[in-house]
């Protein structure tokens, strides 16, 4: 009855167009009052502190705030370039290129419909310039930006440890090798489609020209670096590493890049002018910007942009907690394990289930909705069956890379058609190859645990834990 | 005039807490790396800075649109349809508010009148805490407006953006920087 309440007015609220975070809320609220003795007062207490008790939390904002910076045209093209000087040379080098483009951009952005549209304008025009088919161009390059929530840091895996309390650092090194190893499997694909279509590939630019755009490059690739490097040194907790990240985020694209703020379109260097005169005219120049930043248009129109998405994420979790608690309280996700049990489920007939489930889902909500409403569910029931937690989120993370696929909620589809100007259909078609190839890359995420765990497991030992 | 003021001060004070809560946590992992220390109550006032920023700009983010939600099927009805489901949500909606907003109000009294400060900061609780009737005032009035707007029939319901569209605009920046190149070169 306490179930049947609680979902039914869930998925009635959510189904009339109601904000998902008030509908989790409301059919929270609603229940506990019906079912329950906690007092209002309580359960608004427990709004309260859903947010100001969870200092991991803090993570998710700094990580939008970051990405916000470098989610840029500037820095998408600087990573592209690195990206065809590195593989070009290689038969169908452009596409695996523009693979290449999408894992490093999504990693420093975080998101996948990001990553399509600042990666996806550049090169697929390029890649039909150079005579690729562009339903293969679009096709490449939507299923590549799903790497976006798959490859730390990443926002989505933030959510998943947000709804199940699992380490988020932990989430950070488990999603590294799957992230690696979907690029390469897309870039090996592309190679065979590549030799027997006979498409084309780049000139060698020459090790000059490799260090030059890696330079270039390496404001971005830093972020990574530093990011990852602090997690998994294990010095630093991903809400330090994220907070650091978003001041060096400002900083390069500010001051490093130029993309925005007040020094855009300033050169670091005029033809013609000698070293000392550049070297002080930088320095002055970088002096006054730091005032002049405060009342930028554009970079205060940045900040409030992640403002905005990081408002709207932790507003939905802290309305997933109180569903989280209706749930624990209720002991409802015990009841269904239970009765899994009973029925002898074994683990892999259960993760058939369950990545069915997922998909089914992905098809009308977004990644970060799914995960605050299906984790706190299928969480308990997993670790009674004996799966690692670390584990079931790379599952649900790769389930969430193929829901936003499909339609009618495919968030790349939309992005995609938007930049080809092709119908939605049309999209599907291009990229109906690519996704079996993930729905191959799913099953063997689901059934070899080892690809996710192989890496913290190594870093816990190597820190000694184990 | 005084409303676009307001809008203003609005979007300054839900930026100005982001900014202020990386800004501590960054100051707090510097101190802790170069001078080996720290402040005992930087955790405490972070957080409590993410519950005022989240709670305060809730409102502002359903003026804006910023929050998501499911439109597959709403979008399939006839719009008298769409702006009926529409009203029940917004009602729902406010009752929700209503709910938290008394629930807060009896805890806050509670609180006030027991006179308790928080952990670390010299702050009363009830101070402290006040945003979230603040904060669901101010979305209460943001739904009575939408209700009023979906009557008057100016919108259909709640407008959701999509991370998809969010991200268009990259895209377009980047289109129309081509196209310029391109008129250079003619």
């Amino acid at each position: 009855m306490t179930t049947a309440t609680l979902f039914i007015l869930l998925f009635f609220c959510m189904l009339i167009g109601m904000p998902i975070s008030i509908a989790l809320g409301f059919s929270s609220i609603v229940t506990i009052l019906l079912f329950s003795h906690d007092s209002l007062a309580s359960i608004a207490l427990k709004l309260f502190e859903s947010l100001s008790e969870h200092y991991t939390l803090l993570a998710i904002p700094f990580f939008i705030l970051s990405s916000s910076f470098l989610s840029t045209g500037g820095v998408a093209k600087r990573l592209i370039r690195f990206a065809i000087d590195c593989v070009g040379h290689i038969k169908g080098g452009l596409a695996m290129a523009s693979v290449m483009a999408c894992m490093l951009f999504a990693a420093v952005s975080g998101s996948s419909p990001a990553t399509v549209a600042a990666i996806g304008t550049i090169v697929i025009a390029g890649m039909v310039r150079s005579g690729y088919p562009e339903s293969f161009a679009a096709g490449v390059i939507t299923n590549a930006g799903t790497l976006g929530i798959l490859i730390p840091p990443s926002i989505v895996m933030l959510v998943y440890s947000a709804a199940t309390e699992v380490s988020a650092a932990k989430m950070f090194m488990a999603g590294f090798i799957p992230g690696i190893m979907m690029g390469l499997m897309l870039m090996a694909a592309i190679y065979v489609v590549a030799r027997i279509k006979h498409l084309p590939s780049q000139p060698w630019p020459g090790f000059r020209e490799i260090m030059s755009s890696g330079f270039s490059a390496s404001g971005g690739l830093m972020l990574i670096v530093i990011v990852l490097g602090s997690i998994y040194g294990g010095i630093a907790s991903p809400t330090e590493a994220a907070a650091v990240s978003a001041v060096y985020a400002f900083l390069v694209s500010v001051f490093g890049y130029r993309d925005m703020g007040p020094l855009k379109g300033k050169p670091w260097r005029h033809s013609g002018e000698g070293a000392v005169a550049m070297v002080s005219r930088n320095l002055w120049q970088s002096l006054l910007t730091f005032p002049r930043a405060l009342v930028d248009k554009e970079i205060q129109h940045t900040v409030l942009d992640a403002a905005k998405v990081s408002i709207m994420l932790l507003f939905i979790i802290a309305n997933a907690m109180l569903f989280a608690h209706v749930l624990t309280t209720e002991r409802i996700p015990h009841v269904i394990a239970d009765t899994i049990v009973h029925w002898g489920l074994e683990p892999w007939m259960f993760l058939i289930v369950m990545n069915l489930l997922l998909l089914a889902a992905g098809n009308f909500m977004e990644p970060s909705a799914i995960l605050l409403i299906m984790a706190p569910i299928l969480f308990p029931i997993a670790t009674k069956l004996g799966i690692d937690p670390i584990h079931l989120g790379i599952i649900m993370v790769v389930n969430m890379e193929i829901g936003m696929l499909t339609p009618p909620v495919g968030l790349n589809l939309f992005v995609t058609a938007g930049i080809t100007g092709n119908s939605i259909g049309w999209v599907i078609k291009a990229v109906l190859p690519w996704l079996l190839l993930l729905l191959l890359f799913l099953i063997l995420i689901t059934y070899i645990p080892q690809i996710s765990l192989f890496l913290p497991e190594y870093l816990d030992k190597l820190q000694g834990y184990k | 005039m005084l409303l676009r003021m307001l809008n203003r001060a609005e979007e300054g004070i839900i930026s100005l807490l982001l900014v202020a809560m990386t800004l501590l946590v960054f100051v707090e992992v510097v101190m802790r790396f170069v001078f080996d220390s720290g402040f005992l109550w930087a955790q405490e006032l972070t957080l409590h800075l993410s519950a005022w920023f989240v709670l305060f700009g809730v409102s502002y983010g359903l003026k804006v649109g910023a929050h998501i939600g499911v439109d597959a099927f709403i979008k399939k009805l006839p719009e008298i349809g769409q702006r009926v489901f529409s009203v029940i949500a917004v009602l729902l909606s406010l009752a929700y508010c209503g709910l938290f907003i008394y629930g807060s109000w009896i805890y806050l009294a509670k609180m006030k009148k027991i006179q308790i400060e928080l952990e670390d900061l010299p702050i009363q609780t009830w101070i402290a805490h006040s945003i979230l009737v603040i904060g669901l005032v101010f979305l209460s009035i943001r739904l009575l407006q939408l209700l009023w707007h979906i009557i008057k029939g100016d919108v259909t319901g709640f407008s959701h953006k999509t991370e998809a569209e969010e991200s268009m605009h990259l895209a377009e920046e980047l289109a129309s920087e081509s196209e310029r190149l391109d008129e250079e070169k003619k």
